[in-house]
């Protein structure tokens, strides 16, 4: 599927708890992006002028038809605060589809979703895919965050049918802890019962670690979708390196990810 | 009648149908743009800087943004002349524009080499010999800031390339006319002004610099006052050497004032990074910008930057400042 460059207009800025917004955006015509799979990702720049040059990455969230689609997002940055503040009517320019998905929903082998925080995007998508498809059972998210307004989009997994198992930093829903403190008892019983499971994890980047560590010792299959500063997202500026085992020391968190499988990642 | 404007332009013996080129290290070898634009409206594309052998790059973070630019401190990875020659090359070749091969060494022999073994590929219309790149160590600096080094190496790759050379100068020295001057003096066909501005920033909360390796080059809008400055300085000193103007062209007018300032054609560079058709959008506002300021060429623009008038001595002077 090629990328494609394009404007969209922003039909709905949708605050949710946590600081979290979720964009909806609509083209004037069919883009590519409305093939997009989980793990997939646009690049978005708003009518920034000459101060703020760079496009920002977001996973997509959901492309509900051939001219729309929307991102979940925070702000961390200048970039985010100003994709905050934008109002229905705004114009955004579009990089996208871009990037490598997670893989397909397999048979016999149950996801297990792992979100953080502001990583909770193509995992919804990933769980909303698998809905449509009939596969919701074979589906479980496993979300941490800092507080229970830290977790957002919770109804629609309800809705799914996808159970959510919860971790807070400070208790106040699920258990206490990081979401690892949940998906490691849920690894070690499937070792015990022999379950073929699988992980997907996107998140921060510490939280990635700890679940690759969590999986590469108990020989689970998992893939991580990564984050990376980027300024192009299509391969070519080479600011997204990615540290890889392998013949070459870096891949691209563009072009090669952001959905890396856990062995490859050159992480301590 | 902008149909009518005549974009043609040179840099020196190389010959170009628009004075608008892609800017290396932004544009990789040019293949991920042709989905998002026409490259063949381009005026020519340099190459991501080629080396004898290939180059992983450096460590993480390597880019941060900066208000008004970026900085970046890749490490010039590239797929080293070999895998230029067999796998990318061929695709530049094939689009009909200007191919330009920035290229560098590590040391004086390999540079010489690399200029050597590159200028054997068919269809390299110049080399552009990057002397300026602040991402590399090895005593790699000196040939940028030296006049006396610049001049040698540039002299050493001239003799064994069979295209011209247009030398990259790096805008980390005091005196960018006597690198201009050294490196015309030992044949350069051209320089290319500006390469990135060394540069820094830090992330307060985390007390670290915001790119692995501390300091990166600095581009974008934010150093295009400088970049015209030194056009102008170049163009001004050394009339007969033909200058390639870059840093911070996101628009026709950008463009512009570097040909009024003495460049013959520029390079788009940054901009590529947030719009992948950023040259061709730049090189329609040139032809028009053209066209509304009377000009029938983009070659009449070139140097018709004019001095403000002078003031009368006596004001310059005035009495009663003097104590």
């Amino acid at each position: 599927m090629t990328a494609a460059q394009f404007e969209v207009r922003v039909e709905a800025n949708r605050r949710l708890s946590g600081g979290y917004f979720l964009l909806e955006l609509a083209a004037a015509a069919p883009t590519p992006v409305a093939d997009a799979v989980p793990g997939q990702f646009v690049m978005l720049r708003g009518e920034w002028g000459r101060e703020l040059l760079n496009p920002r990455a977001f996973s997509i969230l959901d492309a509900p038809d051939p001219t729309h689609f929307s991102i979940l997002a925070k702000a961390y940055g200048e970039g985010t605060r100003r994709l905050k503040r934008v109002e229905p009517g705004d114009r955004l320019v579009t990089t996208g589809p871009l990037g490598a998905a997670f893989p397909r929903p397999a048979a016999g082998v149950r996801d297990l979703l792992v979100a953080g925080g502001v990583g909770l995007p193509p995992l919804h998508f990933f769980a909303r895919m698998a809905h449509r498809a009939g596969l919701s059972g074979q589906v479980e998210l496993y979300y941490g965050g800092r507080d229970r307004d830290d977790l957002v989009l919770l109804d629609d997994f309800a809705a799914w049918g996808v159970r959510a198992n919860l971790a807070t930093e400070d208790g106040s829903a699920g258990v206490r802890g990081y979401v690892t403190a949940a998906l490691a008892p849920r690894l070690d019983a499937a070792a015990r019962t022999g379950e073929a499971v699988r992980v997907l994890a996107c998140g921060p980047t510490p939280m990635l670690a700890a679940v690759r560590r969590l999986v590469l010792e108990r020989g689970v299959q998992a893939f991580l979708c990564l984050e990376e500063n980027m300024a192009c997202g299509f391969g070519v500026c080479l600011g997204c390196a990615v540290p890889v085992y392998g013949a070459k020391p870096y891949r691209y968190c563009c072009t090669d990810g952001p959905v890396f499988d856990a062995r490859e990642v050159r992480w301590p | 009648m902008t149909e009518g404007i005549d974009l043609t332009t040179s840099c020196g013996p190389v010959a170009l149908r628009t004075p608008i080129l892609a800017a290396s290290g932004c544009f990789a070898y040019g293949q991920q743009f042709a989905a998002f634009t026409d490259l063949r409206a381009l005026g020519g594309i340099s190459t991501k800087g080629i080396s004898p052998l290939p180059r992983f790059g450096n460590p993480l973070p390597r880019i941060c943004e900066t208000t008004g630019g970026m900085l970046n401190s890749i490490g010039l990875e590239n797929v080293g002349v070999e895998a230029f020659l067999r796998d990318k090359l061929p695709f530049l070749r094939d689009l009909g524009v200007s191919v330009w091969v920035n290229f560098f060494g590590v040391d004086f022999e390999t540079y010489v080499d690399c200029a050597r073994q590159l200028s054997a590929g068919q269809g390299i219309d110049a080399l552009e010999m990057n002397i300026s790149c602040p991402n590399i160590k090895k005593g790699g600096i000196e040939f940028g800031t030296v006049p006396e080094v610049a001049h040698r190496l540039t002299r050493a790759c001239v003799e064994v390339s069979r295209v011209p050379i247009i030398v990259k100068l790096s805008p980390n020295v005091s005196d960018i006319v006597a690198m201009a001057d050294a490196v015309q003096k030992a044949g350069a066909a051209g320089v290319s002004l500006i390469n990135t501005i060394t540069g820094m920033a830090i992330d307060v909360r985390t007390r670290r610099p915001k790119i692995a390796t501390t300091y990166g080059g600095l581009s974008g809008p934010a150093i295009k006052p400088i970049a015209l400055r030194m056009v102008h300085q170049v163009a001004r000193a050394l009339p007969d050497l033909p200058i390639c103007g870059m840093g911070g062209i996101l628009s026709g007018e950008d463009a512009l004032e570097f040909l009024m300032a003495g460049a013959h054609c520029v390079q788009v560079g940054t901009a590529n990074f947030a719009e992948p058709g950023a040259g061709v959008r730049i090189t329609e506002e040139l032809r028009t910008l053209l066209g509304t300021l009377g000009f029938s060429s983009a070659r009449a623009a070139i140097g018709s930057l004019q001095a403000h008038a002078a003031e009368p001595e006596h004001l310059v002077e005035s009495p009663w400042m003097s104590s």
